[in-house]
This record gives C-alpha cells, structure tokens and sequence, in this order.
C-alpha cells in the first residue's frame, strides 16, 4: 500500500436516495495511467468529484498520498497539494491569454490574496510558462485570448494549465469529446507523454481512444468496481460484455 | 498601454483636478469661468467615480453584481455627517449642544454611538472601517455559502432595501427620513466659503486619483487576472488552488471602503445626507453608471458615473419629466447594443480602424439580472 497515489475505500455518495458511489474500493499506484470506463450513470465522474472534493461522501475514506484524507479538505486546498482536475467540457479563462490562463495555474507556494497582489515575475516563472505551452503545442498562439481558440485548442489548453500545477494526480474526465479523430490521437500521445512521471486517471466512453492509451483499466457499474485489470482481460470479461452488451440492447430498444 | 489611451486619460485627469478648479478662481466675465455652482456638481459627481471605481472593480473584473453599494456610500456619509453635526454644536437652530434632530426627538442625552464622532481623526478612520467592516461581515457570510450570481445580487437589494428601512426609522437616531444636514463646518472650516468648497473639489479629485491608481495597481497584479479568471469560470479558478471566496471577499471590501470615502466626500460638498441615498434605486442607478461607461476598464466607470450625472442634472433641470425614461432607455440601449459601454465600444472601433481583429467580448451573464431589475 505504501506506494498508492490515492486509496478510497467503502466511500459512498448518494444523490437524493440514488447511490451514485456504492461502497466503492478504488485504489491507484504512483506512476500509473489507469482508465475508467462504464455505462451512463456508473459513478464516473462521482469518482472524480470525490477525489477532488467537490463532492463529500458521506460514508468512507479518500487517502491521498501516505495519509492524507481529502475528505475535510477544500477543492482549492486539495488542487494545492498536487490533485489536478481536467474538465469534461473545457473549462479555460477566456478573457485572458493563453500565456495568462498558464501563468495563473502555475503551483506556487501560495496563492491567497496577498501574495498575488505582491508577486512579481519569478526567475524560472517564464520558462515553465514557455515550456507548457510548447508541450500541448500552444507556443505561437500564447498572447492570443482563450476565448478565440478553437474546441480542440482549449481543451489542450485546460490540459496544459492542469500540467502547470505541477500535480501528482491527474483527474481527466473524457478529454477527447467532441474532438476529430487527429486532435484525438494527439491528445492520447500527451495523455501518455504525461503518465511518464505522474499519475493519470482518465474517465472515457469512447473505446477506439481506450485502446489507444489504456494500460489498467477499471469497470464500474452501479457505483462500485465491477472488474479491473489489463485491457484485453477486462475486454474479454462476460460481465463486462454484458453489462455493455445489455446497455446497448436498452438503447436500441429505446430508438 | 496604448498610447492614446493614455493620452485620454492624462486629458481627463488634467481637466478634472487642474482645469476646473483654476476656471473657478477666473473672474466671472471670463469665458472660461467655472461657476461655483458647476464646481460643486462636479465635485458631487467626481464622488459618485469613486464609487464606481469600485464598483467596476467588483463587477467589471470579479462579475460580482452588488446592487447594493447604496448601503456603503451611506455608511461613509453618515459617519461623516455625524461629525459634521457635532461640529454645529450650539449653532443650531435650538442653540444645543445635541443636534436639532435629537432636541425635535426629545433625546436628552447624546447616544453612546455618536460620541466618538466628535473626534476628527477617529470619523476619518471610521469612514473607510465602518462600511469595510460591514462589507466583510456581510461578504464573508455571503461568499463563504457559495451565493453567487444572480442570488448575490437579490440579496445585496435585500441589504440595501433593509438599510434603507432601518436608517429611516427616528429611534436609531440618525435623523430618520430628514438624515443628517445644516453642516456648518468642516474641520474647523466653514462651509458656505466658495475657498472651502473649492478645496473640497480638490481633495475629492486627488483622492479620485489615488482610488483609481489603487484598482488599477490591484488590476495590473496577478490578483486582478484571478479576478478576471473568477468571472470567467469560477469552477477552474477554484480547481487551481485559488480560492475564489476570498478574492471575492476582497475585492467586496475594497469597494466597499471605496464607497465609503466617496459618501465622505459627498456629505460635506452636498450638504445633506439622507437614507434615500441608501436604497435600491440609488444603488441601481450607481450599476448604470458602470455599465454605460464600460465595464472592466476602470476610467469607464469614471466616465459612466460624471456622464449619466451630468446628463442627470440636466435633464431634471430642463426636461423633469422625461429624465427616469430616459435612464430605463439608457440603460436598455447599453444592454442591447453596447455591452461593453461607451469606453468598449471606442475602444472597439479604435481598434477596428487599426485594421486589428476585435476581441471577442463575453458578456458577465449577470447581464439579465440587471436588466430584469432595473
């Protein structure tokens, strides 16, 4: 255990009666790309407000780290110790710069009100800006407004100013809706790029891009794990066909 | 900065703290004369820029909407008039030391709250700590509960409606709906001199001065782009370890001390403050302001809040009739057609004969909250 990024254990999150997070155990290495697919209404982004404290659960444990219990915290106290979260639909400052919407993510020591009327321009400040932006290829568009980028360009954008902070868990919820299928390769080639030194979880529907990314991958179904292992295992599993295969039938039956 | 923005404001700034003090020590027959009386509206105007500034501060920058700011502006005024009155003393209308409000009351003995007015520097701190105060208590509460938006905006008419109620009532011991007036001097100085109210017009001019210097340095920081960021999605700001509650939190005090300086300023220029000046209407008047003059650009709201005023005291002097229609048009034409008020709107055009693509404005969407207000 001593090497887990975050470790949830019995958490459950319940909407109204609807157990959105049903005793959940979820559990993640340092260092580790770790997809989570499932059905509509799985808990997938439940899982994700959770560990990033935008949603409280009401039952059980979130430990980040060694020992550090996300469930008290704030979710700007939670992005400062190094959880940082991507938005499904990209969430950027439109009426700053590209450079701008970097320079404020940056981690820094703090960022209250005082320090951010005080601070000037630090030495290396630049360069990580630079670098970011050269990263999720966004160098020559820096001092334009984020509000004049295209879909795919805000949501490397978004990308790119969750990387400035520097953080050891990545929380990604389906970074490739909506994008064509080059901005989709592109962004899975970063998504790995980025796994190299940190943690990744990645929330998906669509399949092609799991394939191409995907080394765990876990199910959920109704707010609990429903199998986890390596791609092609989880692939294979009947309960997982099943639970795909049946949510297809009431689709179509559905139309 | 641009250069002819920066000549725009040099321009304003000259004409307002230099040319129209000096056209007021010019003789009469001079064509170039600035009457007293002039003098003495644009110092009330130049107050009610201070305000905004602040104003644009928090909801040009922040895209908090307060359609409240009555409440501070009073705060500030109050607490100037209170020493103002003491200063009467005995020269009142019952010759008593208690001012005639009290005597008419039947008060027989000064409030425990007013005592402190009588000293000159504590009313001086007490101008910018009381509503600075008050804007913490109220924003902490507001801010710490997520109230955002729209729900922000109705709470802080709340604020201003209640204010408006409780500062009229006689027992509070503020005047009740007559408010504080017959100021006879200032510091020591007497009021009816045109010296005094030129100095008056000065000292509000230079403190306009140093208020807008104070937005735009706290602009020009790191602070103020979070602020920009907070209006643009709040969720990221917070998901990048800012916290949006105290920036708000912030930026609510500032302007709310703002506030507070410049109903400072207006009580002894004016010569009377009231709780009228307090209530919604006023504090929604002050939102046009800066939404005509432009949000977001600090000298807007300057512009804004002389422009309308000026238009203002003309209008109710020649047309009295037409002058709420015209605010309600104003203030429809600014929402349909210039979002981003007079100074946006040049400086799109500006920028458009340049040859340069315009920026793409994303309107706050607070913008129906105002207008359904309004």
């Amino acid at each position: 255990m001593s090497d887990a990024i975050v470790y949830l254990e019995d958490v459950t999150v319940a909407y109204e009666g609807f157990k959105a997070l049903d005793r959940l155990n979820f559990y993640m290495d340092r260092r580790e790309l770790r997809v989570v697919i499932g059905p509509n209404g799985a808990g997938k982004t439940t899982l994700l407000d959770v560990i990033s404290g935008r949603v409280k659960p009401e039952h059980g444990r979130v430990i980040f780290g060694r020992s550090t219990d996300l469930t008290t915290l704030s979710e700007n106290q939670i992005a400062a110790l190094g959880i940082g979260r991507k938005f499904q639909t990209p969430s950027v400052f439109v009426n700053l710069t590209v450079w701008e919407n970097v320079e404020l993510s940056l981690r820094r020591p703090s960022k209250g009100v005082l320090s951010t009327l005080f601070d000037r321009d630090g030495a290396g400040e630049r360069d990580r800006i630079g670098a970011t932006l050269g990263t999720v290829g966004l160098g020559p568009k820096a001092d334009a407004l984020a509000g004049a980028l295209s879909h795919g360009e805000r949501q490397w954008l978004e990308i790119g100013m969750v990387m400035a902070q520097d953080p050891e868990l990545l929380l990604v919820d389906e970074p490739v809706a909506g994008l064509t299928d080059e901005e989709t390769a592109r962004t899975g080639e970063l998504l790995v790029d980025i796994a190299r030194d940190r943690s990744v979880l990645v929330i998906e529907h669509d399949m092609e891009f799991v394939r191409q990314i995907a080394r765990t991958v876990t199910v959920l179904h109704q707010g609990a794990v429903l199998c986890e292992g390596p791609r092609e295992q989880v692939q294979s599993d009947p309960r997982v066909l099943e639970v795909y295969l049946g949510q297809r039938k009431e689709t179509h039956a559905v139309r | 900065m641009l250069k002819p923005e920066r000549l725009g404001l040099l321009t304003v700034a000259l004409i307002l703290v230099v040319l129209l003090p000096l056209g007021n020590l010019l003789p009469p027959s001079s064509p170039l004369h600035v009457s007293n009386f002039t003098l003495n509206l644009f110092g009330k105007f130049l107050t009610y820029a201070i305000l905004a500034l602040g104003l644009d501060l928090l909801w040009g920058y922040a895209g908090v909407l307060s359609l409240g700011h009555g409440v501070f502006f009073g705060l500030g005024a109050y607490a100037m008039g209170m020493h103002l009155m003491l200063e009467i003393g005995s020269k009142s209308v019952y010759q008593s030391a208690l001012p005639d409000f009290m005597v008419w009351n039947q008060v027989k003995e000064l409030p425990l709250f007013w005592r402190p007015f009588y000293s000159a520097p504590f009313t001086l701190v007490a101008i910018v700590v009381v509503p600075a105060l008050f804007a913490l208590v109220f924003g902490f509460l507001a801010f710490r509960s997520r109230v955002r938006g729209v729900y922000l905006s109705i709470i802080t008419q709340a604020l201003a409606l209640s204010a408006w109620l409780v500062f009229n009532r006689n027992e509070m011991n503020l005047g009740g709906t007559n408010g504080l007036a017959d100021f006879k001097t200032v510091f020591g100085i007497p009021l009816n001199q045109p010296s005094t109210q030129r100095m008056l017009y000065v000292v509000t001019a230079l403190t306009l001065v140093a208020a807008w210097a104070l937005c735009r340095w706290i602009t020009q920081s790191r602070a103020g782009k979070v602020l920009v960021a907070i209006r643009d999605s709040e969720t990221r700001v917070l998901f990048s370890g800012y916290s949006p509650a105290s920036y708000k939190l912030f930026v609510f005090v500032v302007s709310a001390a703002l506030a507070g300086v410049a109903g400072a300023l207006y009580a002894p220029q004016v010569g009377i403050i009231t709780p009228a000046k307090m209530g919604v209407l006023p504090s929604i008047e002050m939102v046009v302001w800066v939404a005509a003059g432009g949000r977001g650009t600090l000298i807007g709201a300057v512009l804004g809040a002389i422009g309308v005023n000026w238009i203002q005291s003309w209008l109710t002097t020649s047309y009295p009739d037409v002058w709420l229609l015209f605010l309600g048009a104003l203030f429809m034409s600014v929402v349909l057609f210039i979002p981003d008020g007079v100074v946006g709107a040049l400086s799109r055009l500006a920028q458009r004969l340049r040859r340069r693509p315009a920026p793409r404005v994303e309107a706050p969407q607070l913008e129906r909250a105002t207008d359904s207000t309004a």
